[in-house]
């Protein structure tokens, strides 16, 4: 039978939590078994995506006031806080072990991580390409890459997540925004604890995956150490990823103005100066439509409280001009409502701005 | 055009099939590289290219730049040792050009190769890549479709 490592690292410093992947995956010759790496950080820090710039990404002033530090992956995708609360599964593989198409990599890789949490009674399915879903929340990312000669797949094991510190550390445009954030985090993300109303025993868990692990990849796992040469790449790739030229270094082109939630939901503002005043609109976006809106600024509506049943005319409206402008106008026939230097397109101007940022 | 599963792959051009690397040389003496459509297929919609700086040398095997999708980031190798003596600059603001026309306007770097004599033997063009092209894909399951 295909024999494979695990390598158990337990805690370790949040900077060696990543550079032990990487390490890892540069140290990789032709003879270095397919491993899996499960370990996690002793203290809380921010990790960020290969290509992300990091101001523009994160509240570096929040960070450096709460001690936390921040380390670029060389793995894809967004800004995200860690903690203890995550064991990290890290798939460290031989060139071509692994199936060639991602839809089918991140299916073998989720493949346990669901059996994990299906074992333990929590509801998980894969959400292709590569999030796993428990009845429509999100239960931890994951992502690929090439390093060196290694196939990397990571992810995590979700005991617990700090939704509150996670909305904190993102560089957001508006406190609006952040709170919208921290709601759309509680809503449409989940863990172990929320499933279970209890934290598993880590050891167990880690036990139960190991086993999906075996069965998914039909191998045999031995748990091992990281060899001499292998904490020697990785002693390296700290210096680097820990270097102040890494960090800073200019990112690519920013993907979206959006905050991705998960696969299906994404939140974003638009800014529209009418003559009436200026309109902040706030959104979340679940599926291409307007799953909740905040509208707020300096203009002026009368009555008041108008404005929030605006904000409900909106809900479940597609996110297109088209389907937005009808239902304002419609707002405004059936509610005795005045908005000096305030029409209907300007709403829908600022509404579709969340558009623009997608 | 030989199209081998879908998948745009030119005869005329150098290959180096497993790291998915097309190489075409210059007039000049230099190298241009650029990943095969299969492999913009693979990783998918590219959001970020990060070709390696003017003046940069690269290794035969390692990176000369990375590329990274919504799914997967990863390099495109040098296929030989040299100097960067070119970078696609347009790239940066557009870097769906690595699948729009990954033979063309998304070329990644120029190099100018140490031992094109040596190095270059390694590649493969013509007939014989497109047979070593089309055993890959299969033996891979890559379809472009």
């Amino acid at each position: 039978m295909n024999k494979m490592r695990v390598l158990d690292v337990g805690l370790v410093s949040p900077l060696r939590s990543q550079a032990i992947y990487h390490g890892v995956a540069y140290a990789m010759t032709p003879e270095t078994p397919d491993t899996i790496i499960l370990v996690g950080p002793t203290d809380p820090y921010v990790c960020i995506g290969y290509h992300q710039e990091l101001e523009k990404e994160v509240d570096m002033d929040y960070c450096r006031a709460q001690n936390l530090p921040v380390y670029r992956r060389e793995v894809g995708g967004g800004a995200v806080y860690l903690d203890r609360g995550q064991v990290f599964t890290q798939w460290i593989f031989q060139r071509d072990r692994l199936p060639a198409t991602l839809e089918k990599r991140f299916a073998l890789y989720i493949q346990p991580l669901v059996e994990t949490y299906r074992s333990l009674g929590i509801d998980a399915t894969l959400r292709p390409i590569n999030d796993v879903h428990v009845r429509g929340k999100k239960i931890g990312g994951t992502g690929a890459a090439q390093i060196g000669d290694a196939d990397v797949v990571v992810g995590s094991l979700m005991f617990d997540f700090n939704f509150e510190l996670m909305a904190q550390v993102l560089k957001v445009p508006s406190e609006k925004m952040r709170d919208k954030i921290y709601q759309s985090l509680q809503e449409y993300m989940t863990t172990m604890t929320r499933e279970l109303g209890e934290t598993p025993d880590y050891d167990r868990v880690k036990r139960i995956y190991l086993d999906h692990c075996a069965q998914a990849l039909g191998a045999e796992l031995e748990l091992a150490e990281p060899t001499p040469q292998e904490l020697a790449v990785t002693a390296e790739v700290e210096e680097r990823l820990g270097s102040d030229e890494w960090l800073h270094q200019k990112g690519g082109l920013r993907q979206s103005d959006a905050v991705k939630i998960h696969a299906d939901v994404y939140l974003g503002e638009g800014v529209h100066k009418a003559p009436g005043g200026l309109i902040r609109a706030t959104a979340r976006v679940r599926e291409d439509r307007i799953d909740d809106l905040t509208l707020s600024g300096d203009f002026t509506m009368i009555p008041a409280f108008a404005v929030g049943a605006l904000e409900q005319a909106l809900r479940g409206v597609k996110l297109e001009e088209e389907a937005i402008a009808p239902k304002v106008a419609e707002f405004y026939r059936a509610l005795s409502v005045q908005s000096p230097g305030v029409a209907v397109e300007d709403w829908v101007s600022a509404v579709m701005g969340v558009e623009g940022q997608m | 055009m030989a199209v081998l599963n879908n998948c745009n792959i030119p005869e005329d051009l150098l290959y180096w099939v497993r790291e998915h690397v097309w190489v075409r040389p210059e007039e000049d003496g230099t190298i241009t590289i650029g990943m095969t459509d299969a492999a913009q297929h693979l990783a998918g919609i590219v959001v970020n290219a990060n070709p390696k700086k003017v003046g940069r040398k690269v290794k035969k095997g390692r990176s000369a730049g990375t590329v990274e999708s919504g799914k997967w980031v990863g390099p495109i190798k040098a296929p030989v040792n040299g100097l960067v003596v070119a970078a696609n600059e347009a790239l940066k603001s557009d870097p769906t050009l690595l699948n729009r026309d990954p033979y063309g306007e998304g070329w990644f770097v120029r190099i100018q190769p140490d031992d094109w004599e040596t190095e270059g033997a390694d590649l493969v063009t013509g007939e014989q890549a497109m047979a070593d092209y089309q055993a890959f894909l299969d033996e891979k399951g890559i379809n472009c479709a």
